[in-house]
């Protein structure tokens, strides 16, 4: 590290847009290139505590005196490739340096990143703390820039990260070089809470209309060395001395343990059993041993009988008739207005809809590694989306304090929000078994462990009542939605071993995600309707009070949380009520929307997706037969100040109940785009998910446990099964907003898909997926 | 666990087996059911093939083994003995081998599956396309110039399962496939 001389030369400190800047001295080198606008931290690289300080643009931001900058951000990649992609270009576009200079990016790590918080929202709210750090860097760097060269602020401009200003001209390394600089930021939050810390103050970010970087189609950097077999990704990290270990789950979600099998030591020589409390482990130096033992020892491990779940068949009988939806209050849109009882004279459609639980599904099983050191301090390798809120879990659950754990993130299988609190599972049971054994131990779930014992969107029924004028206009909306907590952080190896947790998902609690209060969280959209009320009806999570181990089916937010559960009945409610108006489903939805934006993407969409108008039924509808009828089918979604608009062409086979989607148009306007190639990837990919949401997955369980426990009992979207996918980026960036990704795709199919099937046969479709069984029975009734 | 190559266990024989993996000899002691990917990764330190669901159902192990596409998950490692075992990181000097490259020619090169992977940011993830991209390699050394029928056949039909991908960059992989096909044929840079 370089080293300092406090000088009695320092300057006073001057105000940088409310960040206090100063110099403390010169660095005395012995040719380290690591020369930032602030001194950086000495010990940012230990191992046992957070020296990172986020009130150092440093921290953020490293400009060296080579003029290559280094970012570091506690959100971590998921495929959104945003970090490597967004992030630089931001950085780039406020500093105005090339993007060829943004050479390193650290994320993920909890000893190495200032930001904490939850990767998502990650161009909505995360990428204003880069921006706003970089702001201030930039203003800082233009201050010196002003002393040295004579001439006030105004004077100065930069280009390619060239600062010229009174016929001089300077780089930022340059500025920087041999120098000690420290400018201390505004930020505001908890480094360990789930929301982590967020940059405040406003510095002046540039003008949207003079961007040169950000808007470009930046290639994603990480994805070479991907592809090269160069990456180390979670699964590949090996820690000296570790043993590898399975862990055997109980035999429902509310079994405790009767007796641990033991392992057959002529078999398995290697192997042994660990168990604390409910949770039980096989480990060995060898996996393959480790793995085998597991299997022997679990068909010996004696848990209690436990049926403390509705099973998937009955679940919406027990949502409509079992739970009581009073115990939670009420939550009330935010645009409900006027009287929907006293509203319309003409048609009335009442339904119900439903959607099933729906799994995260990572391509590979959830995998950590843990080294629990005899002085207690903690090293835990693993992939999370909230790497410092784990670490505060991790430390409550073994009754130490958070500087002495240390998260370290890796690539790994992308899992769309599960980790989002800290937890996608393996890490903390990582963790015990260490501490455990005094050596390090890597815990590989396998397929059954990750579909059974992860969490899962929650399931969800609405019930909507659009009732039209005379005019068949809508007059009013009504809709009650009701289901179970959108999310539990809770360690599940903490729960399993007894060990303190944070609070449970419930009315009371304010902690974190865990409130089980449902808000309603579909933005509205249909702003020209008069009368709009809607109400979010909570319930504990089904199964967790009767379990003894309080698990039961733990929920989480994935994608488009609450939203995705809002906007498929509205959205299909929408479609269903334009039939009975006798309108063309597309130009029912532009004669309700008052948002020019929405019109715009919807007249596009109806372009680009040669979308026929008339209304629905199609003229040629059957739900009977072997001839394949086919329909088209739209859906529209507000999120994040993003406005997209979806269509979708499907074919259905009535005899056989086989749908196939066969082309899907998507027409985004997310503001500013960032990254038109990425977000084209994104979108592309996010909408296939929703097609394998639309037409494949649900979560099915028996009265103990979840039975959707590999590919076959859970399947997923095949290239085979891929429509033809045409993206259309229309980006209005009058406002200067940065809207968001695929997560809005994804969300969008699956109404669209709903809307075609009625199209197509003339039958709604209330619920999801449109499997061949319950297809025919939609068609049946 | 501290191997003899001498004892033998209940579980199976620890044998020593000699693999040829990407184009190097390697010789390895472990029992012969051990799978096929416990032993590349474990054993071998060659991480480009990737565990996903450990039952054949989703690809992400994909390797192949004398050119054919295999499920190193429940491959066990007596079936490979033998035979030449190529992983995304052999890719490469496969395709250096095939065309005759010199090292000078070959340094820094990926398979053109790679190159294309890489053009066009096929991944989103990225954990899949290990088994896609060795899939895909299968394919293309049969078919240069497949149709689209004929990549989502590939990855839907032709092996034990269909090759998953849970993120669905499968409109990606399909663009990704077509531009291998064409570096593959000189045809793209």
């Amino acid at each position: 590290m370089p080293r300092t001389r406090e000088t009695a030369t320092a300057i006073q400190a001057t105000d940088i847009h409310g960040a206090a800047f100063s110099r403390r001295g010169f660095l005395v080198t012995g040719g380290a290139l690591i020369v930032a606008l602030s001194v950086k931290p000495g010990s940012a690289m230990a191992d046992t505590a957070n020296t990172i300080d986020p009130a150092q643009p440093a921290s953020w931001i490293e400009i060296h005196a080579d003029n290559t900058v280094l970012i570091r951000t506690g959100k971590c990649d998921f495929g959104q490739s945003s970090i490597y992609t967004a992030y630089r270009q931001i950085v780039a576009e406020e500093l105005d340096m090339p993007m060829s200079a943004m050479t390193t990016v650290i994320s993920g790590d909890t000893d190495r990143t200032p930001d904490g918080g939850g990767t998502f929202g990650l161009l909505r709210q995360a990428s204003g703390n880069m921006r706003k750090a970089a702001a201030y860097t930039r203003e800082a760097a233009l201050a010196l820039a002003a002393q040295k060269f004579g001439v006030p602020r105004a004077a100065l401009s930069i280009r390619d990260g060239v600062i010229s200003g009174g016929g001089k001209s300077t780089t930022y390394g340059e500025l920087v070089a041999g120098q000690d600089f420290r400018l201390t930021i505004p930020t505001e939050g908890d480094l360990n809470s789930p929301f982590g810390l967020r940059v405040s103050g406003n510095p002046p970010l540039k003008p949207v209309a003079d961007y040169r970087i950000v808007g470009q189609p930046v290639t994603n950097p990480s994805l070479r060395p991907k592809l090269a077999g160069e990456t180390v990704w979670v699964g590949d990290v090996k820690l000296p001395g570790m043993v590898h270990a399975r862990t055997i789950h109980p035999a429902t979600l509310g079994s405790t343990l009767v007796s641990a099998g033991k392992v057959d030591a002529a078999q398995f020589p290697g192997a042994r059993v660990v168990t604390i409390a409910n949770l039980v482990a096989v480990v060995s130096e060898n996996e393959w041993e480790a793995l085998q033992a597991a299997q022997q020892v679990a068909a010996d491990t004696k848990w209690t009988a436990w049926a403390g779940l509705p099973g998937h068949d009955k679940l919406f009988d027990h949502l409509r008739k079992a739970v009581d939806w009073t115990a939670y209050p009420v939550r009330k849109g935010r645009a409900n207005k006027g009287d929907v009882a006293a509203a319309g004279s003409g048609k009335v459609l009442q339904a119900s809809y439903s959607l099933p639980y729906h799994k995260h599904a990572p391509i590979g099983p959830m995998v950590s590694l843990a080294d629990v050191k005899p002085d207690g301090s903690v090293t835990l390798h693993t992939l999370s989306q909230n790497a410092q809120h784990l670490r505060r879990m991790i430390a409550k659950m073994l009754g130490s304090s958070e500087a002495q754990v240390v998260v370290r993130t890796y690539p790994g299988p992308g899992h769309f929000g599960r980790s989002n609190g800290g937890s996608a599972g393996s890490e903390d049971e990582a963790v015990l078994l260490s501490r455990e054994l005094g050596k390090p131990v890597r815990v590989q779930w396998m397929r059954a462990d990750d579909m059974q014992w992860s969490s899962q969107s929650p399931a969800a029924i609405s019930d909507i009542r659009i009732t039209l004028d005379g005019q068949g206009r809508i007059a009013a909306y009504q809709a009650d939605h009701r289901g179970p907590p959108m999310q539990d952080d809770r360690l599940v190896g903490a729960l399993l071993a007894g060990l303190p947790v944070i609070d449970a998902p419930s009315a009371e609690t304010t902690y974190g995600f865990q409130s089980g209060v449902m808000n309603v969280a579909d933005a509205w959209v249909y702003g020209t309707i008069g009368n709009v009320a809607e109400q979010g009806h909570g319930t504990p999570q089904i199964g967790q009070k009767e379990s003894p181990l309080a698990v039961g089916l733990r929920d989480h937010s994935m994608r488009t949380p609450v939203q995705f559960q809002q906007n498929f009945p509205r959205e299909v409610a929408i479609s269903e009520a334009a039939a009975l108006a006798g309108a063309d489903p597309l130009q029912f939805r532009l004669d309700h929307v008052d948002s020019p934006r929405f019109k715009a993407i919807l007249n596009r969409l109806r372009d680009e997706a040669s979308w026929v108008t008339r209304p629905s039924p199609a003229p040629g509808a059957k739900s009977r037969g072997s001839k394949v009828v086919k329909g088209q089918g739209v859906s529209i979604m507000l999120r994040d100040n993003g406005y997209w608009a979806c269509a979708a062409h499907i074919a259905v086979t009535p005899a056989t109940g086989e749908v196939k989607v066969e082309r899907l148009t998507i027409v985004a306007d997310p503001g500013v785009v960032v990254n038109p190639l990425q977000l084209r990837r994104q979108i592309q990919a996010g909408s296939l998910m929703g097609v394998s949401q639309a037409l494949h997955e649900e979560v099915s369980f028996d009265k103990g446990a979840i039975t959707s426990t590999d590919w076959a009992s859970y399947p997923i979207l095949t290239i085979g099964e891929m429509p033809e996918v045409k993206v259309v980026i229309a980006g209005d960036s009058t406002d200067g907003v940065y809207g968001q990704g695929s997560e809005s795709a994804n969300a969008l199919a699956s109404p669209a898909i709903a809307a075609a099937f009625f199209d197509a046969t003339g039958k709604p479709a209330r619920s999801i997926p449109l499997r061949p069984d319950h297809v025919k029975r939609m068609l049946a009734g | 666990m501290a191997v003899d190559a001498n004892a033998t266990s209940a579980q199976g024989e620890f044998t020593v087996t000699t693999l040829k993996v990407n184009g190097s000899e390697r010789t390895i002691t472990a029992s012969i059911d051990t799978p096929l990917l416990y032993v590349l990764r474990n054993e071998l330190n060659v991480m480009g093939v990737k565990f996903g669901c450990g039952l054949a159902q989703c690809g992400a192990c994909s390797v192949l083994l004398d050119g054919e596409e295999v499920r190193s998950c429940i491959t066990p490692v007596a079936a490979a003995e033998g035979k030449d075992v190529t992983t995304v990181d052999g890719l490469p000097a496969r395709w250096a081998q095939q065309k005759g490259l010199s090292p000078e020619q070959a340094a820094d090169k990926l398979h053109p599956v790679q190159e294309a992977w890489v053009a066009e940011q096929v991944p989103q993830c990225g954990i899949c396309q290990f088994g896609m991209m060795i899939k895909v390699t299968e394919l293309l050394e049969k078919n240069p110039s497949p149709s689209d029928g004929d990549i989502k056949e590939a990855l839907t039909n032709s092996g034990p399962s269909p090759h998953l991908c849970r993120c669905a960059s499968y409109a990606a992989i399909l663009e990704g496939a077509h531009r291998a096909a064409r570096i593959m044929a000189g045809k793209d840079a």
